[in-house]
């Protein structure tokens, strides 16, 4: 086994007893490198809450097992170490910010004096120094995430499990928190991410695991997981592009030299990586009287493998437990 | 574990500093001990501001000769501050407040937040527990000080026992906040849990109720019994007086001696023949005999019942037990001359010394059992709880 921070095998959870059941996790097995960004995501409903609840223990799991920081599961002790965002928290209205963060510190048994250091240096990453003797209720939803990822942050964790870090939060704040999950993967941190905006975790994150109705269906680094899947993408200055380049096709969606190849609007998509390949394509293009606009590499994004990995796993005769080669 | 233990107090603190019901019911506190401060007394009686009341009150008189202003606040404390301001009002505002720290802390966002450090949730349960009750210790330390305040400047005695009202009231508030405890972690709400509580209470206090009239019932049995038993004597003594007297008339129309006493017991047939009434006085013994066994039958069954249940009203009644001299109140009211009188009261006495007198242990002991069982039963679930 790699330097895994979270290590997972086999893990299910059932809600319910007697007829009634849910089966929320259906055997999941992961590991998060230490030192990375690792995002989980997932439909709504996909176990990814219950997942991380299972991890910070507020939640027991049915079967499986699995190491956090090294130690089992469940074993109070290690969550000292363990820094803990909830999704739609529910900060105490009662305190300022400063004092959340000092009493999240001591509920990691940090001594006055260390709290009441870290709580002033973490008002500053957040950049809420100006609030910080203002009670939460009074706060924007953007204040108290803020509030909420300093909490976490307060014990000095090695691993930083934040569920839905930038809901509700504008695009400023999210550059921001951006920016700060960064900053905690530069000191060493791990930070592991469980989010349903995909554009947020494409920009930051090493990892990814893809959950669909309680199984991890798709895991690995964007890179891996998208490895073979790139495309040459051309544009042309006129519709239906596919027939400038009929002569070239073969079997219906590929050419003859064994490349996949399609059109959407004025687009053309060829499945290689190599310039080579695509150079017969684009003589075709010009001698059927087309003006080439713009030849790029296309990469898919997060979310085209999200949806990819989520429409494999509901059709028919799906073969789950996919992953990119993560070790 | 200190440091756990001390922020989640201090947060609880917070709290309930943070409530505008905490603040109201210590305003209220003041205001009641303001208005006992207004009680005064002197030779004509008792004073309330400038009002003279009667110095008869309810068949005792109470003037500054019969009773010292200290024994006055003293009683006044235990007799009206604690079982109706202590342990009724502001336990119910008690309740009010805490309701809800149980359904606030297991609502989502806020416990994984918690449960994510390394805190045993047994801990985190019961400091929550302490927290709660730390609302109570509050209020009634603040009330019990400004109550010694009183005693102590306008009665001119310094009674330090007030403050036994601080653990005692709290012990029996504790009782009830298990059970909102329990109830806020079945139900996940505040109201529920508060009004299933102010119900659970209802059903200790019917059962207290029952507890006193069947006790109340028995004693006075009794009482009638005793004075029925000294009837029954007294008309047979009469009676045999009354054979002795014919037998001697006998012997001196015969020139014999007279007896002293009879030669021999005089049977029940001839002491109901010198005196019509003793047949039904007999009888009226052997049905208060029948009424007695029965009425006991029945107070050692309430009694078992409320062995299992907190004891609310005796552990409140601890405070007056060991702060006033009940027999020095007693021989205020002195004893009545008549004999039914005298038996009415008699039964009430026993009544209260038999409430009044019930063992430590088992007004302490079997309620803290049931606080233990409830409070664990709580634990239990919590501690399986998926949040």
């Amino acid at each position: 086994m790699t330097d895994a921070v979270v290590s997972i095998r086999d893990i299910h959870k059932k809600y319910g007893r007697f007829g009634r059941s849910v089966h929320a996790l259906r055997g999941v097995s992961m590991d998060v490198p230490r030192g990375s960004i690792f995002g989980l995501l997932g439909p709504n409903g996909a176990g990814k809450s219950t997942l991380v609840k299972i991890l910070i223990t507020a939640v027991k799991r049915s079967g499986g097992s699995g190491t956090l920081l090294g130690e089992p599961i469940g074993k109070k002790e290690t969550l000292a170490k363990v820094g803990y965002l909830p999704e739609h928290h529910n900060l105490p209205k009662h305190l300022t910010g400063r004092q959340v963060i000092e009493f999240f510190g001591a509920m990691t048994n940090m001594p006055k004096a260390a709290r009441r250091k870290r709580a002033d240096e973490l008002l500053d990453l957040v950049r809420m120094r100006d609030w910080h003797d203002k009670k939460v209720g009074g706060y924007s939803k953007g204040m108290r995430q803020r509030i909420g990822i300093a909490q976490a942050l307060v014990a000095d964790p090695d691993l930083v499990i934040l569920d839905e870090p930038t809901d509700g939060v504008d695009p400023s704040g999210r550059r921001d928190i951006r920016l700060m999950l960064q900053k905690m993967r530069d000191e060493g941190r791990t930070v592991f991410i469980n989010s349903h905006l995909l554009g947020e975790l494409e920009q930051v994150c090493d990892a990814v695991a893809i959950m669909h109705k309680g199984q991890v269906v798709s895991m690995g680094s964007i890179e891996q997981l998208t490895e073979g899947m790139l495309r040459y993408e051309i544009q042309v200055d006129r519709p239906e592009p596919m027939s400038l380049v009929s002569s070239l096709v073969g079997e219906p969606g590929t050419l003859r030299t064994g490349e996949t190849i399609e059109a959407t609007d004025n687009r053309l998509l060829v499945g290689t990586t190599e310039a080579a390949a695509i150079q017969p394509v684009l003589d075709a293009i010009r001698s059927g009287g087309g003006m080439i606009t713009e030849v790029r590499t296309h990469r898919p994004s997060l979310e085209d493998l999200f949806m990819r990995a989520v429409e494999e796993d509901d059709s028919p005769g799906a073969a789950r437990g996919k992953t990119g080669g993560q070790s | 574990m200190i440091t756990q233990t001390t922020a989640l107090l201090v947060d609880a603190y917070r709290e309930l500093c943070a409530k505008k019901l905490f603040w109201i019911t210590m305003l209220l506190s003041v205001l009641v001990v303001v208005v006992f401060a207004m009680v005064g007394i002197n030779e004509k009686g008792m004073k309330f501001l400038v009002w003279q009341l009667p110095a008869d009150f309810n068949g005792v008189t109470i003037t500054s000769e019969t009773m010292s202003p200290g024994l006055l606040y003293r009683t006044m404390f235990s007799n009206l501050a604690v079982p109706f301001w202590l342990s009724w009002v502001a336990v119910i505002l008690g309740l009010v407040s805490t309701a809800g720290m149980i359904p606030d802390l297991i609502q989502g966002g806020t416990i994984e937040a918690v449960l994510s450090r390394p805190i045993g949730r047994v801990r985190l349960l019961l400091t929550k527990f302490a927290g709660g009750l730390l609302f109570m210790t509050l209020q009634v330390f603040v009330f019990s000080l400004l109550v010694f305040l009183v005693i102590g400047i306008r009665g001119k005695s310094w009674a330090p026992e007030v403050f036994l009202a601080v653990p005692i009231v709290v012990a029996m508030f504790s009782y009830l906040f298990a059970v909102c405890v329990l109830l806020g972690l079945i139900t996940r709400s505040t109201i529920a849990a508060l009004l299933l509580t102010l119900l659970v209470w209802m059903v200790v206090f019917i059962v207290n109720m029952g507890d006193g009239i069947s006790v109340g019932i028995h004693e006075q049995l009794k009482a009638d019994q005793r004075v029925e038993q000294a009837r029954v004597e007294r008309m047979e003594r009469n009676a045999a007086l009354l054979m002795l007297n014919e037998a001697n008339e006998q012997r001196q129309a015969d020139g014999l001696p007279e007896l002293e006493s009879l030669e021999s017991t005089p049977s029940a047939a001839d002491l109901d023949a010198r005196d019509v009434r003793l047949p039904a006085a007999r009888s009226r013994i052997a049905e208060l005999d029948e009424s007695i066994g029965l009425a006991g039958t029945w107070r050692r069954l309430i009694y078992l019942g409320k062995t299992v249940l907190p004891k609310t009203q005796e552990t409140i009644g601890l405070l007056e037990r060991w702060t006033v001299d009940r027999q020095a109140l007693r021989s205020l009211a002195g004893m009545p001359e008549d004999e039914d009188r005298r038996a009415d009261q008699e039964a009430a006495q026993a009544t209260q010394d038999a409430i009044g007198n019930r063992p430590l242990w088992w007004i302490l002991g079997t309620s803290f059992i049931f606080e233990a069982l409830v409070l664990g039963l709580a634990a239990l679930i919590f501690k399986r709880r998926d949040f």
